[in-house]
């Protein structure tokens, strides 16, 4: 009751936030083949290259106490980065071609939708896609053993979060920058970083202290090391969890407090 | 169900793009608002659908504030905004059925409302065509459609035949009477004099943000110039200018030549006087729109 009162108040339906949702959906279906194959190939690539490359030198390696296989390592965060990358590349380049290029918002808006309705079907979007991609990677790495078919499950909810969050930092993109080029330089200043650093290919043990600080606090190093529960969690899991849900939040009002600006001045 | 906008404004910055218009529209009316590009004309539109936040005023649908209740008010509206902003990821089918669920319109009810609005706009036939397959006046009559799905009480229609040419232009006249006679009330925007004169039953003139007059065409044309004007080429326009001051008509020049007004006694005594002057160029016509606007505000569309 409180939650549909809230929701009133800010001018939000739950069939507006669906329909909007429903339409990106529905655009994704229509192309599905080219959409479905790069999230799973793209980790799917990394996971043969560095694990065929790296398991000669690396072999084993102690996390959490436990000694595991280099691909059973990168495994995990291969979800990760799937969902990182095709939630933020959804958030931040659909999000701006939809705004900037084809105006979609502007026709939406001459519906009967509230703007936080639009956002919110664009910003559940972006999760879902984030989501559909680091449950397909989940899959790949289930078949081929790296990952419990259970864990995959248990961690679905959390790959649902990971996927708003990463998607509302992509949307907070697609409201400031002024032109598509310019979503290069989050690409660069926290994508790239995030990719390298936070734990997916390695411990972030190995990192320098003030490197291994700054990795702490990029989203994608919780993520991951809350997606290799099955080998162990770290004691400070449930303040990872705050700090994800925590940036969530704020992540997804900046982006609506940002789009609205654009929009409406 | 009224549309009534009450003194609203809107600046950007130091900029006043609207200062303090007042409208209102009923069923069954066509008001149109005609000024030259840049006059407001679009961010008025906006501020009246909600999709541009007023900085001083108000507007209201029947019970609902625009702004606050835009969702419950864009309910029975239909808009067609300036620019195209189809699906173009969609065929012209898809763009009315995903649009139709935003107004709970879904499954069969939709598609069978999709065929009715298409078949209205006359693209019966088109189902199937992708959007960048569409010519830019079938595009129009698509974002038309669109708006007509939830059978809206008042459409607004920015600019709706820029870009058009002459046929598309005369079609989409024809959608826009049959939907006034259906009893919509209508808003447009246009700079186009002859299109407001033939289909606004009340106008709005406005320059820099401003209404400068308004009533209908015919009061505007009658009350600010009068019946008939004369064009003139080919003659000195000193001459020209003194001639009117002695007649005590209102004249300026215009295009390459000079335009005076008839005076409703005797305009043939006036006109022979020009002819007089053996100018290369004489055209005698009814005043228009385009008349009223040099008049008010000494500017051109």
């Amino acid at each position: 009751m409180q939650v549909a009162k809230v929701l009133r108040g800010w001018s939000v339906s739950p069939w507006g936030v669906y329909s909007v949702w429903r339409r990106h959906a529905r655009v994704y279906q229509n192309t599905w083949l080219v959409n479905f194959l790069p999230p799973v190939l793209e980790p799917v690539i990394y996971l043969i290259s560095f694990g065929y490359g790296f398991t000669p030198m690396v072999g084993e390696l102690t996390y959490r106490g436990q000694t595991v296989t280099y691909l059973v390592f990168i495994g995990p965060a291969m979800i990760g980065l799937g969902l990182l990358f095709q939630a933020f590349f959804e958030g931040a380049y659909g999000c701006f071609l939809r705004l900037n290029f084809q105006r979609t918002w502007h026709g939406l808006l001459t519906a009967p939708l509230s703007f936080s309705e639009v956002f919110l079907g664009e910003w559940l979007w972006a999760a879902t896609r984030g989501t559909i991609a680091g449950l397909l990677i989940g899959i790949v790495i289930v078949g081929i053993g790296l990952y419990p078919w259970y864990a995959l499950v248990v961690s679905l909810p959390l790959i649902f979060l990971g996927g708003l969050l990463f998607g509302g930092m992509g949307l907070l993109a697609a409201g400031i920058v002024q032109t598509i080029d310019q979503i290069n330089v989050p690409v660069f200043l926290l994508i790239v970083p995030m990719f390298t650093l936070c734990g997916t290919y390695f411990p972030i043990d190995n990192l320098p202290p003030l490197l291994r600080s700054l990795a702490t606090v990029l989203p994608l190093s919780p993520m991951v090391s809350l997606l290799r529960w099955p080998l162990g969690l770290p004691p400070s899991w449930p303040l990872q969890l705050v700090w994800l849900v925590g940036l969530m939040m704020l992540m997804g009002y900046l982006a609506w407090r940002q789009i609205h600006r654009k929009l409406f001045g | 169900m009224q549309l009534v906008a009450r003194s609203i404004s809107k600046h950007y910055g130091d900029r006043e793009v609207v200062r303090g218009i007042d409208l209102g529209l009923s069923p069954g009316q066509v008001l149109g608002l005609l000024g030259p590009n840049g006059a407001g004309k679009s961010t008025t539109v906006g501020m009246l659908y909600g999709m541009v936040i007023p900085s001083r005023g108000a507007v209201h649908l029947g019970p609902w504030n625009v702004q606050t209740q835009g969702r419950q008010a864009r309910h029975h509206m239909g808009i067609v905004t300036q620019d195209d902003n189809l699906d173009p990821d969609f065929d012209v089918l898809e763009n009315l059925i995903y649009f139709a669920r935003h107004y709970r319109l879904t499954g069969l009810t939709a598609r069978r409302r999709a065929a009715e609005v298409l078949e209205q706009v006359g693209l019966t036939g088109r189902e199937k065509s992708r959007i960048e397959e569409l010519s830019g006046g079938l595009k129009r009559r698509l974002v038309l459609a669109r708006a007509l799905l939830n059978q809206p009480r008042m459409v607004f229609l920015d600019e709706p035949t820029t870009g058009l040419d002459p046929d598309a232009r005369q079609d989409f006249w024809k959608l826009v009477s049959q939907l006034r006679a259906a009893g919509c009330g209508i808003l447009l925007t246009t700079h186009y004099m002859d299109e407001a004169e033939r289909l606004c039953d009340h106008l709005l003139l406005l320059q820099q943000g401003k209404v400068v007059d308004q009533g209908t065409p015919l009061e505007l044309i009658e009350r600010t110039v009068g019946h008939e004007v004369v064009e003139v080429e080919g003659v000195a326009t000193e001459w020209l200018k003194d001639l009117a001051a002695r007649a005590g008509v209102w004249s300026r020049p215009f295009s390459s030549g000079y335009l005076l007004v008839l005076p409703a006694a005797q305009p043939q005594a006036l006109l022979a006087q020009i002819e007089q002057e053996q100018p290369s160029r004489l055209s005698r016509r009814r005043a228009n729109l385009e008349d009223v606007f040099l008049k008010l505000t000494g500017t051109s569309l």
